[in-house]
């Protein structure tokens, strides 16, 4: 027996290595690497994986110095509730620090993937020319860049080091005097330097829902003759045409294409005769699917489809109408996902198409389905996991469709295997809200927004407390919440005890008093996430629970009752919390504003980096 | 990249209205003085305008009366029921898109941008644009409406009078507005 930890020597590195690649989840090698230093240096150089769930939670420099054998990072930088607008465009979350790091630091990394994140041309040009064996580019809910950006991209991927086209030009002047002729010779080297690697394997190029700025139409045209590597392509996000005949090229000369996801703006012949060049594709998300009606086109796009052999992903569908998707039944069978939220077509063709499609996993559709279409997908897709509904109309300007609770309830009894729901309405009962916690209690991701603040039981007119109480008590491994509808400060009492793998909460419109955010940071002992709005939430509250907040990712608070007096405490009690204050309307510094002062927005987030240098003038931190 | 500069007369608070893209600007188009600020136990965010004589200005009677209950005067509220901007990018209703347009008033050097989207009346409107351009010396008139001359270029470039058409017809052909004195 070895005293002391001198049992790690006992092998060498190379095996607790291999023994720790077993280890998936970075919480496992975080508790390997306190064990010893021994492990903690084997941990380290060893880690492949890195995910930053907040940019602003570590500094850049630190994380890539701790881990130096990345190949693999995903980071996320602004709040969730960026995606609703109610932060600000320039509260930050800027990709320059990281991908600069990156490049020094992790020369071998071959994923990055983006979330939430402003990422320049030039943060992408430096992604191109900085990574030797680049192989994976996502970039999700980003902004900031364009097209000219992506044609960097698409013009470091080469197989071969001859031509760059961002690379040095050395030009050298060779005078050749041979006999009887003066001769002057304009030699170009073309010199790519061993400092310039290229994008040589880019496998995945996947742009989702990214707002880019269109400024170089013909980017695509950027991706040399050689490049032949690309596995997966989405598109999805771009608003311009792309040059479909390019394209074309592109996708023929890739033979190990399976992801193609294209942006609305092609029309639907040119759609079809790409397609036709792919059929090995495995997931495929189709430009506009609305056209006047062609028999011909009707039936290209019927072999088309049918060719398609190994299908089992769509989406895209933007406008469909009920003319062309007929032709497209044939892959209904084999699909496990469908995506068909930009789809307007209404419920009669809609329950057709879905009611096909019988080994669904994943379906994602605009609340035109109506309780019918629920009540069909029910019966006839039972291996359905996820289930998201859209509304096709969130303001309300068109008459109410006819998408009830019913329609959940039905699925929620019929479909054994659904785990993630995410639904909007317009009514909910507690009774409804009961059946489906009875019925679904392996439930982890449930996410109700009933589009009326503040609507109650509309059979009883109570508050949705009791319902979204039984969700919380049956279902226990339930990870993702949100709250909608008329809810007291009792159900935060039923959440705070019971929801104990609870990972993320977002509120609004909810809760009587402070007692509603004190029982869910008293409680929820797995609380990583918590988002509130419009809820009368206060001071005391997050005082008396300040230490949550550290175990705790991250914590937004818009439209509620915390003060600036209570965030200057915090802040001095809690060093090693950035308390950021947003304030839009301000002309005058913080300092300068009392402590009974009402916070507008406020975003609480863990961090080993100290407050961040890169606060636009509506931010401060406290 | 078009820069509006917002003038407002002293004690109401405004930020320059920069943006590239319009849509995401959208929520700054108007905001709320501090005065109106401070004193309320909760801040909603929201758009605020008077919606107590409805209906009649408006093309769809949609009502929310209990939002009243709780003193949120508007519909309109930002950033809900939580649907993420892509969700909004389809052809067949323009009307969710932010509309931003422009507003200038005769006599005004600087003009500024008001978003259609937020609004859903001619009385809504008017309140919005009676705040972004204040009289002066109000002479204790209750109907801003009725104080101002509007009118907008439609998408023929004719300038026409605002109020004469339905609401939502209006709101697909207007391209900019004009106040007049």
């Amino acid at each position: 027996m070895v005293r002391g930890f001198g049992w790690a020597a006992a092998f060498p590195d190379e095996v607790w290595e291999h023994v720790f690649s077993f280890l998936a989840a970075d919480a496992d090698r975080n508790a390997v690497a306190l064990v010893c230093r021994a492990w903690h240096r084997i941990e380290r150089r060893s880690r492949r994986r890195v995910f930053v769930g907040n940019c602003y939670a570590v500094a850049p420099a630190a994380a890539v110095r701790r881990f130096p054998e990345v190949r693999a990072a995903a980071i996320k930088g602004k709040p969730h509730f960026a995606d609703f607008n109610l932060v600000p465009t320039d509260w930050g979350g800027g990709a320059e620090a990281w991908v600069e790091a990156m490049a020094e630091g992790w020369p071998h990394l071959e994923e990055l993937r983006l979330k939430r994140m402003v990422v320049s041309d030039d943060c992408l040009e430096l992604i191109a020319r900085s990574f030797k064996n680049f192989g994976v580019l996502s970039l999700v809910s980003c902004d900031g860049f364009s097209t000219a950006g992506l044609a960097a991209i698409a013009a470091n991927c080469r197989s071969s080091p001859v031509h760059t086209s961002v690379g040095l030009e050395v030009a050298i002047l060779v005078s050749v005097a041979s006999e009887g002729v003066n001769e002057l010779s304009l030699v170009y080297l073309l010199l790519s330097s061993a400092d310039i690697p290229y994008l040589r394997n880019l496998r995945e190029l996947d742009l989702h829902e990214n707002e880019v700025e269109d400024n170089c139409l013909n980017w695509i045209s950027h991706f040399p003759e050689s490049f032949t590597s690309l596995v997966s392509l989405n598109i999805a996000c771009l608003e311009g045409d792309v040059n479909t005949s390019v394209l074309e090229c592109l996708i023929s000369r890739c033979p190990n294409l399976k992801t193609l996801r294209l942006n609305h703006a092609m029309p639907l012949e040119k759609l079809v005769s790409l397609l036709q060049r792919a059929p090995q594709l495995v997931d495929v998300g189709t430009s506009k699917f609305s056209a006047d009606h062609h028999p011909e086109l009707f039936s290209k796009l019927e072999s088309t489809f049918a060719g398609f052999k190994h299908l089992k992903s769509l989406s895209g569908i933007w406008e469909a109408g009920p003319t062309y998707l007929p032709a497209i039944y044939s892959v209904c069978e084999s699909l496990t996902s469908l995506n068909l939220c930009y789809a307007t077509i209404q419920s009669p063709e809609l329950l057709k198409f879905v009611s096909r499609c019988k080994n669904l996993q994943r379906l994602w559709v605009m609340d035109l389905i109506e309780d019918n279409g629920l009540i069909a997908v029910a019966a006839s897709c039972k291996l359905l996991q996820e289930l998201r509904v859209f509304p096709s109309d969130p303001y309300g300007v068109a008459p109410p469709i006819s998408l009830t609770e019913h329609g959940l309830v039905a699925i929620s009894a019929g479909c054994l295997m659904l785990h993630s729901v995410l639904y909007f309405c317009r009514q909910m009962t507690n009774a409804a809200l009961l059946t489906i916690a009875n019925n679904r209690p392996n439930l982890t991701c449930f996410r109700l927004c009933i589009i009326e603040p503040h609507t109650p039981d509309y059979i009883s007119q109570e508050p949705l407390d009791a319902g979204f109480s039984a969700i919380v008590e049956s279902c226990k491994d339930l990870r993702r919440l949100s709250l909608s509808g008329l809810l007291t400060d009792r159900v935060f009492k039923s959440i705070g005890a019971s929801a104990n793998r609870l990972e993320m909460l977002s509120v609004a419109f909810a809760g009587d008093s402070d007692a509603g955010l004190h029982y869910i940071l008293s409680g929820c002992k797995n609380l990583r996430k918590l988002e509130i709005r419009d809820c009368p939430f206060g001071d005391k509250a997050l005082l008396d629970n300040a230490s949550k907040l550290e175990t705790m990712r991250s914590l937004w608070m818009s439209s509620c009752s915390v003060t600036l007096g209570a965030c200057r405490q915090l802040a001095l009690k809690m060093p090693r919390l950035n308390v950021e204050v947003i304030d839009e309307r301000r002309g005058r510094p913080l300092e300068s504003w009392p402590d009974d002062f009402p916070v507008e927005k406020l975003y609480i987030y863990r961090t080993v980096a100290g407050p961040r240098s890169d606060t636009p003038p509506c931010v401060w931190t406290v | 990249m078009e820069l509006e500069l917002g003038l407002a007369p002293p004690g109401s608070d405004r930020t320059p209205e920069l943006g590239v893209h319009g849509e995401k600007r959208a929520n700054l188009c108007r905001k709320r003085g501090v005065d109106e600020m401070l004193g309320k136990a909760t801040l909603p965010l929201f758009i605020q305008k008077d919606n107590d004589e409805d209906g009649n200005g408006n093309g769809n009677g949609r009502q929310s009366k209990h939002l009243q209950e709780l003193n949120f005067g508007s519909r309109v509220l930002v950033g809900w029921p939580p649907v993420k901007m892509w969700r909004r990018k389809s052809d067949d209703c323009g009307r969710r898109r932010a509309n931003c347009v422009k507003v200038n008033m005769e006599g005004v050097a600087i003009g500024r941008k008001v978003d259609l989207c937020l609004h859903d009346s001619y009385q809504g409107l008017f309140l919005t644009l009676s705040q972004m351009f204040p009289k002066k010396q109000h002479d204790g008139e209750e109907s801003d409406a009725a104080y101002y001359k509007v009118t907008y270029e439609d998408e023929d470039g004719d300038w026409m009078l605002v109020g004469d058409v339905p609401w939502e017809a209006f709101i697909r052909s207007v391209r900019r507005l004009k106040i007049l004195n």
